[in-house]
């Protein structure tokens, strides 16, 4: 082994086991990376159905004032609404103004007010809630609905009445067959469109977020607890220093991405046996030229992120520093996802983390283009290499030792 | 190796404007230890920085035998004033890390240091995170981590700031056994009494200027004084000057905003009361 690479790996390793020891670092660095899409994709839409059935079950206290329709009290029955009937209110200017049954609605004492009112053939009516109450919303969507099929029996009725086929006179043109049918992309090109939308910003943004606390920890936070200057006295130069602790740092980030995306392929496996979402079809080059897209954008954001955290004295103003810069990160993926892919111009593939972004897009896609990957690939490199020359230019500054405290 | 370990020749530092070290001609010869004594801010620290190789000179050379000193930190075992020890690993854990980037083998390290390690009655707690240890403990742990790969030079930054009597004590032992094994060890203290304990050899530092350089003797000789402290006193009778370390920290435009802020320099406000107050002793 060189005595180079033994520097290398003696400080990486070092970085990793102390950083590891600290359980908090262990919870933001496996257990949220791992659980966080499962529980999105997965424990959320659970925990959703679950609030929904519960709240389907309930039975809800309703007013009903004005005119009664047989039908539509069986309707509400049957959404079990129960009902308390009265007057119209005579104070009111329309059936929307609330008057005096505000605070009604505000005491819960009922969750919704339902009004109708029959002139001659035409019906009217408005349903008065409380949109900050979970119940209240729901009366009245439960009313909306039972209203709106009460309605619709009204038409047909009225449609036959006349001597009409209410189906060929409210619908008259129709799809014919099964609309997903006649979609050209697969069930794995639509899983990868799906995906294309949010996973290269997931990446960008949990790759430049995680990787601000080890970069802090291991430079400023060196500076800052005193252990800098023994360490720039050991006899290794002050690139093997920066290169260990990149190596450290980046694979902290890595797990880290890696985690995070085993629980999104965990979660989109059990989407796809639930046939909510297919699993992307991936070509074997567009999986490797996504790896290399992640490996780039790793090394630029470390050795950015190393870089600027060693220009700060303290760990307060190197938090000062990178916590803004985070903005750099989230904006231009954001502003990614707005692209159209189709026929986008090569040029795109130039422009600093915006390139990154769109490779993983497009590969995601399974769309390898030669003149796109040969943009993207070098002009990732040569920004790459800026940031580790930068990052080189901040280790090797003499005031690193002159103003350790 | 016959003749000086080190050598420096026509050495000085600067720091921006500020000339922290002027003209520094020294030979550290094997076998002694040598005590850099000097107020705050009169450039010890510096000066070992320089001798650690892990600054370079503005002017000058320091060389370890025939190589610049920066290329021959392999030879030397540093303990910086702060000692910096990571505190999520044990005492053991950050001897073997340094140990390691010398090259020398987990066993030849453990062997080096448990010699050490009993004399400074720390064996016990070579096994411990450091992160509960006393200022005392800190010192022989980064001690121990300093020697375990057999360093030629030991440059040691004021090893016993802040330790309690009987640690000092120890560390200073330490010092003279080494010393009695022919190691070389260079020692920057503010304490003269300890120097003159200690060392072989005393350097009087002040403004960046070495001021006498040889035996406790020869300084009382050489100032005619009966004390070391009287000595001392009339080596450096010229006014300290104010550190200005803070200025050479603050960046240019963390310096602009301050101006823009405050309207003033770091310094400036008390160095004026200073002056107002002097003027006033001797109005009175």
């Amino acid at each position: 082994m060189s005595n180079s690479w033994r520097f290398v790996t003696t400080i990486a390793k070092k970085e990793i086991i102390e950083f590891v020891r600290d359980w908090r670092t262990l919870l933001a660095l496996v257990v949220i990376p791992l659980l966080i899409f499962p529980a999105l994709f997965i424990a959320l839409p659970l925990l959703l159905q679950s609030e929904a059935e519960e709240l389907d079950a309930l039975e809800l206290e309703i007013v009903w004032q004005g005119s009664i329709s047989e039908e539509l009290q069986v309707a509400f029955s049957d959404s079990r609404l129960n009902i308390s009937f009265e007057e119209m209110p005579t104070d009111i200017t329309n059936l929307s103004d609330i008057g005096s049954d505000d605070e009604r609605l505000r005491n819960k004492e009922t969750t919704a007010i339902f009004r109708l009112q029959q002139d001659d053939t035409e019906w009217k009516f408005s349903v008065l809630y409380l949109s900050t109450s979970e119940a209240s919303n729901e009366a009245r969507n439960r009313i909306i609905t039972d209203v709106n099929d009460w309605e619709r029996s009204v038409v047909n009725g009225t449609l036959v009445d006349a001597g009409l086929d209410p189906e060929k006179t409210l619908n008259p043109v129709n799809w014919d067959g099964d609309s997903s049918d006649a979609d050209a992309a697969t069930k794995g090109e639509q899983a990868g469109l799906v995906l294309s939308m949010f996973i290269p910003m997931v990446i960008a943004i949990w790759t430049a977020s995680s990787a601000i606390q080890p970069s802090i920890d291991m430079t400023a936070g060196e500076r800052e607890r005193g252990t800098l200057e023994a360490l720039l006295c050991l006899p290794c130069s002050r690139m093997q220093l920066l290169a260990g602790k990149w190596l450290a740092v980046a694979g902290i980030t890595s797990a880290g991405v890696a985690l995070q995306i085993g629980g999104l392929l965990f979660a989109i496996t059990f989407l796809a046996s639930a046939s909510i979402i297919g699993i992307p079809t991936l070509s074997a080059a567009s999986v490797l030229l996504l790896l290399g897209a992640i490996i780039i954008f790793t090394i630029m954001v470390v050795a950015f992120e190393l870089a600027l955290a060693m220009k700060a004295h303290s760990v307060k103003e190197a938090g000062s520093l990178l916590g803004p810069a985070i903005l750099f990160i989230i904006f231009p993926a954001l502003f990614t996802q707005v692209i159209n892919l189709d026929g986008v111009e090569s040029w795109w593939f130039a422009i600093p983390l915006v390139n990154i972004l769109l490779a993983m897009r497009e590969l995601l896609l399974d769309r390898v283009i030669a003149e796109h990957v040969f943009v993207w690939l070098l002009s990732s490199i040569i920004y790459a290499g800026l940031a580790a020359w930068f990052a080189a230019r901040q280790f090797k500054r003499e005031d690193l030792v002159a103003s350790i405290s | 190796m016959s003749g000086p370990l080190l050598i420096l020749d026509g050495v000085a530092k600067r720091f921006g404007e500020v000339e922290a070290l002027t003209r520094v001609d020294l030979e550290i010869n094997p076998g002694q230890v040598i005590g850099l004594v000097g107020g705050n801010g009169a450039g010890k620290t510096t000066l070992l920085r320089l001798m650690a190789g892990v600054m370079e000179p503005s002017n000058g050379t320091i060389l370890f035998g025939d190589n610049p000193v920066s290329t021959m930190r392999k030879k030397l075992g540093v303990v910086p004033e702060s000692t910096g020890l990571y505190s999520r690993l044990t005492a053991w854990e950050n001897i073997r890390y340094h140990s390691r980037m010398y090259g020398i083998p987990d066993d030849v390290a453990w062997g080096r240091v448990s010699h050490f390690a009993e004399m400074l009655e720390i064996t016990e707690a070579l096994s411990r995170h450091t992160k509960g240890f006393s200022r005392g403990m800190r010192q022989k742990t980064a001690l121990l981590r300093a020697l375990a790969h057999g360093p030629d030079i030991l440059l040691l930054d004021e090893p016993t700031a802040g330790l309690d009597v009987t640690s000092a004590r120890t560390v200073r032992s330490l010092v003279g056994q080494l010393r009695d094994e022919g190691g070389t060890v260079i020692y920057s203290t503010h304490h003269l009494a300890e120097a003159e304990q200690v060392c072989d050899r005393i350097i009087i530092v002040h403004n960046g200027t070495i001021r006498a350089d040889g035996s406790p003797k020869e300084l009382l000789e050489v100032t005619e004084k009966e004390s070391l402290e009287d000595a001392y006193v009339f080596l450096t009778s010229d006014k300290a000057r104010t550190r200005t370390e803070d200025d050479v920290k603050e960046g240019k435009m963390a310096k602009w905003w301050r101006r823009f802020l405050t309207g003033s320099t770091p310094g400036t406000k008390y160095s004026d009361r200073m002056i107002s107050v002097q003027e006033v002793s001797e109005d009175e």
